[in-house]
């Protein structure tokens, strides 16, 4: 075993058994070259380290094992187990000390899963992945993406949404800094695929919007195919394209809009679907469009229920051009099942008539879903105040709020309420 | 539909563009009973020209008459090259309409030929005048009189507006501003302009000089009482016409109710029964019942007004009394004459369309339930085109009602505070948890820095890709598509 | 026979997940896919099915059976569903989730016309629930339907809501100090 190699393992032991882990990863920082020139020899070193004690050693080996650029000699049959086997074992807290090191593990096995045509394997192991490098719960990692995009390639969504129905409050170190966005983007991208694919439209305009509003001085492909499918679900959700909020960024409405026209198109004129056919086929965006015109279907009924009492079926019909009583009656029926109207139908008569929703909000459950609600909002405030004390006790922020000027502390403090809560 | 170029200023230098500009905006008149020698009486200057061309533009009966008071007029005047465009409108009129009857009628030696002596001579003493006034004008600034100067570039301000240079008369007003030595001057200046500017049509520059002479110190103190309200009335009116040029017809009526009749002298732009016409038909379209009764109905002032539009008095009575059958049959008899008004007739659609809503909201106030059979009758429409309108004013949230289609039966709708209170306070919660959820997300983003940026191309698994390229994977291999 | 299909899901979920090479047995995913329409969770049915290899859906007759019923399901073809519900002969275990599927169906196609029609005839009846007219008319004088003169509109009425849940009002006042106490604060 040539030295240099040995003389890693030695540091591995040496800082693991002292707890040294942060001085450890700037090491495996540094012996990166030294592994990947080694790669015959690395079975050797993954068996003389223990998974338990030397979580970050095996986890430097095993990417340098997995990604070396000669990587076509590298027997690969094991790597699935092996990183199975290792997430299953390690240490927490010490893989915690190199979480890049870590994610990029992840995103060496996602990627060799979707090159083997098996997503459906990753998506266990990179749930144990992501719980045991989070800190909390609503911690957003790079791994999230991975997850995303296995679930949606296997078309197996349903796992995902343990991850994506809590939002997010922190982000992980490695997602951030001198890293690209790319994660982040792709994160919410993917899930709002999945929401729109289960159909779950309000929470998929959320993480499209997310993608939109992410501070950009460039224009990401992301970005614009979500800004698309924002558009899109804007128009099933609302009838109308919602506008962006205030602190998004200059390059949406500079490059974003002028490449999605034939989307805004849509929000005005129905025939865009057709005219624009080939830019929807070919972005793939056709199933959404048609739901759009689907949805515009029932956004005109809910319009005639809010100004007629009754309604011969014909009449439905021909106000939002359906073709006939029948198809008129079919979709009244649907929309009263998804519980989108209120309305009886006589079909003796062939009359419908809109009645205002029976809620009449008296029942313990209005209570109770008041309570949820409020609760939901008051655990928010909460949060935004502890935020807020966090900022206050920034050395950075008194440092600069009581050097700047020569206020009395409450005044200035009461500033960073509205900075902390408003301003970004 | 009837659609005018307001955002351009009517340019009489270049005819050929105004002809074209007519063709887009043709709609015609047939039968109006509109007697042209008094319409015209009450215009001088350019009101009248501009009026007369109106009309010979879209009313072919009347087009030959108001072409011929129209070059007879513009002979007083230096204007030589609208001579000129006259005279060319009327050969084309003569050439289409001059075929069976009507040539008959007005026998061919009525229409005046193009004279090109007049010509000749009106532009060679048109410079001589203007060489005189620049000569005076130059005098005048060297012996650095002000009154003087500021009268010198009055005069030619005039001459210009004669000879039919807008904007140079425009240019020549303005200058005037600077040797006014009393709040009188500046604001005949204001006067001055405002008139060029609404010939001009650049009513945002009207609305600033009506605000500019109302703003002068010694406004109020102008000698002599009665000159001093006939300055505000025309004012009034100026900025009433900018008003409803621009769509705001509620302060539109406003400024045409404070015009006094006995001090409306404003024949450069508009007559007494304009005022009276303009602010009855904004009134009605903008007012609600009260403001109806309290400013135009028992206002002492603009009774006199309307007692010079009999049938618009009519009209407004009518709807105060909520005959609305007799209204609405009332208004489309004078429908034909308004259309020949250049400064009403592009908004006559959507002010009748107001006032006839105003209509419907009203006949419906009071009730809890209204037969919409009764109601088609009331409003000369049928019931299935009432059913259109009604839908449209429900949604528009102005009436507060249901239809009943099967028995044509209108219902007030009662609202549900308590519910909508319960609605509205849910909403608001989870708006609320959505923003907020997203302002931590954000605050969590910018904390971790991450925005999009171009990428480094460093050596790694991942590299050289810019953000996002790898998405296509995913798309490539994901539809929506059900089924 | 009542059988706790969520937790049966769950497993079934779990199996999937971890089935070596990442394909699951023929029975685990025709139980699966029958429960997601049980659930009437259309679209992770259809997701499933697009997952399912095309090994299996083709060597097992009874898993494009099972989607058959969902795709009229998703186009809310209810004639077309029990249609489908009958054109095979399903095995156990799938067929105890099939009957269930087959009952809910039915219990929403009564509850839907219940809420939703005023008047309705006899033919419509018999196509949402896929029963014979005596069988309907059977049941719409148990729930006390009128059955008008011409003997094939029926008036339905609206199902009853189920009672609502009792909540303690000790636990209520709990939830309302605390609320008050975050006003305060």
């Amino acid at each position: 075993m040539a030295s240099p190699l040995e003389q890693f393992v030695n540091n591995v032991r040496i800082s693991s058994a002292s707890g040294n882990f942060r001085e450890l990863y700037e090491m495996i920082g540094k012996s990166e070259e030294v592994l990947q020139r080694n790669t015959v020899h690395l079975n050797t070193v993954l068996e003389t380290l223990d998974i338990q004690q030397h979580s970050l050693g095996i986890l430097a080996v095993l990417l340098a094992k997995f990604s070396s650029p000669q990587g076509n000699d590298v027997d690969r049959s094991t790597m699935y187990q092996q990183i199975h086997d290792f997430i299953t074992n390690c240490n927490g807290e010490q893989v915690r000390f190199g979480p890049d090191l870590y994610a990029d593990l992840c995103h060496l096995l996602t990627d060799y899963l979707i090159e083997q045509k098996q997503p459906i394997r990753g998506i266990e192991i990179l749930k144990k992945a992501i719980r045991k490098i989070q800190l909390f719960d609503s911690q957003l990692t790079s791994i999230h993406a991975d997850l995303c995009q296995l679930c949606l390639l296997s078309k197996c969504m349903k796992p995902a949404l343990e991850f994506l129905d809590t939002d997010v409050t922190g982000i992980g170190s490695e997602l951030g800094g001198v890293n690209d966005s790319k994660h982040f983007l792709l994160y919410y991208y993917y899930g709002g695929m999945i929401y729109t694919a289960l159909k779950n439209y309000d929470r998929a305009l959320y993480f499209f919007e997310v993608v939109v509003t992410v501070p950009s001085m460039v224009v990401s492909h992301i970005m614009l195919e979500a800004y698309k499918k924002y558009i899109l679900v804007s128009l099933i959700l609302h009838g109308k394209i919602l506008p962006t909020p205030k602190y998004t960024s200059q390059v949406v409405f500079r490059f974003l809009k002028p490449l999605s026209l034939a989307y805004l198109e849509l929000a005005t004129s129905q025939h865009a679907a057709l005219k624009h056919r080939e830019v929807f086929v070919r972005d793939k965006n056709m199933g959404l469009v048609n739901q759009v015109l689907s949805s515009m279907y029932k956004k005109n009924i809910q319009r005639l229920t809010k100004t007629f009492l009754t309604l011969s079926l014909s009449d439905v019909a021909s106000r939002v051009q359906l073709s006939g009583p029948a198809q008129a009656e079919s979709y009244v029926l649907n929309m009263i099942e998804e519980g989108e109207i209120y309305a009886m139908i006589n079909q003796k008569d062939g009359m419908v008539v809109f009645l205002d929703s029976p809620e009449k909000y008296a029942s313990p459950e209005t209570l109770s879903i008041l309570e949820q609600q409020m609760a939901a909002c008051t655990k928010l405030h909460q949060y935004i105040q502890e935020m807020d004390e966090q900022i206050q006790m920034n050395p950075q922020y008194v440092k600069k709020a009581v050097g700047s000027h020569d206020e009395d502390m409450p005044a200035t403090s009461q500033k960073s309420i509205a900075i902390s809560t408003y301003s970004m | 539909m009837f659609e005018m170029n307001t955002a351009e200023p009517m340019q009489v230098d270049v005819p050929l563009e105004d002809n074209e500009n007519n063709e887009t905006e043709c709609y015609v008149v047939d039968n109006p009973t509109l007697d042209l020698e008094t319409y015209a009486a009450s215009y001088t200057g350019f009101a009248k020209l501009y009026r007369l061309m109106f009309v010979a533009d879209h009313c072919p009966s009347l087009r030959l008459e108001a072409l011929k008071m129209a070059i007879s007029y513009v002979m007083t005047t230096y204007n030589v090259s609208l001579y000129q465009t006259l005279h060319k409108k009327l050969a084309e009129a003569v050439a289409t309409v001059g075929l069976p009857d009507v040539a008959v009628q007005m026998g061919s030696q009525d229409i005046p030929v193009l004279d090109s002596m007049w010509v000749e001579s009106k532009t060679k003493k048109a410079a001589i005048k203007l060489e005189k006034l620049d000569t005076d004008l130059k005098n005048y600034k060297t012996n650095s009189i002000k009154e003087s100067i500021r009268r010198g570039h009055d005069d030619l301000g005039d001459h210009y507006l004669d000879c039919g240079d807008l904007t140079s008369a425009l240019k020549c007003y303005s200058r005037a501003r600077d040797y006014c030595t009393s709040g009188k001057h500046i604001i005949m200046m204001c006067l001055n302009v405002v008139k060029v500017s609404v010939y001009l049509q650049n009513w945002a520059h009207v609305l600033n000089y009506v605000s500019k002479a109302e703003g002068t110190p010694d406004f109020n103190e102008v000698p002599g009482k009665d000159s001093n309200q006939s300055i505000l009335t025309r004012l009034k009116c100026a900025a009433g016409l900018a008003e409803l040029a621009t769509k705001k017809y509620k302060s539109a009526a406003k400024h045409f109710l404070a015009a006094s009749i006995d001090h409306c002298d404003y024949p450069e732009l508009l007559s007494s029964n304009n005022v009276a016409v303009y602010g009855g038909l904004c009134a009605l379209a903008t007012f609600d019942r009260s403001e109806l009764q309290k400013q135009v109905i028992v206002s002492s002032s603009f009774k006199l007004f309307l007692e010079l539009e009999p049938q618009l008095r009519d009209i407004i009575f009518k709807f105060y009394e909520s005959k609305y059958a007799s209204c609405l049959r009332l208004l489309d008899e004078i429908r034909d004459n308004l259309l020949l008004d250049m400064y009403l007739a592009p908004h006559l659609n959507s002010l009748y369309m107001q006032i006839r809503n105003r209509a419907l909201i009203q006949y419906f106030s009071p009730y809890l339930s209204a037969d919409m059979h009764l109601m088609a009758a009331a409003f000369n429409r049928t019931v299935n085109a009432l059913e259109d309108e009604l839908m449209q004013l429900i949604l528009d949230g102005q009436i507060q009602a249901r239809i009943d289609s099967h028995n044509k039966i209108l219902y007030a709708k009662d609202v549900d505070q308590r519910s909508t209170t319960f609605e509205r306070s849910l909403a608001m919660g989870k708006e609320y948890q959505r923003r907020t959820s997203m302002l931590i997300l954000r605050a969590a983003l910018l904390k971790n820095h991450i925005h999009v940026k171009i990428v480094g191309r460093e050596p790694g698994p991942q590299s050289g890709e810019a953000p996002g390229s790898s998405t296509s994977l995913a798309i490539r291999s994901y539809e929506t598509v059900p089924l | 026979m009542i059988s706790n299909f969520d937790k049966l899901c769950g497993d079934l979920e779990k199996q999937e997940l971890e089935a070596p090479n990442g394909v699951a047995s023929s029975s685990t995913y025709a139980q699966l896919l029958a429960i997601y329409l049980y659930q009437n969770d259309l679209c992770n049915a259809k997701y499933l099915w697009k997952r399912i290899p095309q090994s299996i859906t083709s060597s097992n007759p009874e898993i494009p059976a099972i989607w058959a019923v969902g795709q009229k399901l998703w186009k809310k073809d209810l004639a077309g569903t029990y249609h489908a519900l009958a054109a095979f002969t399903w095995t156990e275990p799938v067929a105890h989730i099939i009957r269930a599927l087959e009952e809910r169906v039915r219990e929403r196609a009564f509850n839907l016309i219940g809420r939703s029609y005023s008047t309705v005839s006899l033919d419509t009846i018999v196509l949402m629930t896929g029963l014979s007219r005596e069988a309907v008319l059977q049941i719409c004088r148990d729930k006390k339907w009128e059955l008008h003169s011409d003997g094939v509109t029926i008036s339905p009425t609206p199902p009853v809501q189920p009672s609502p849940l009792h909540t303690s009002s000790e636990d209520q006042l709990f939830k309302l100090t605390e609320f008050v106490s975050f006003l305060e604060n």
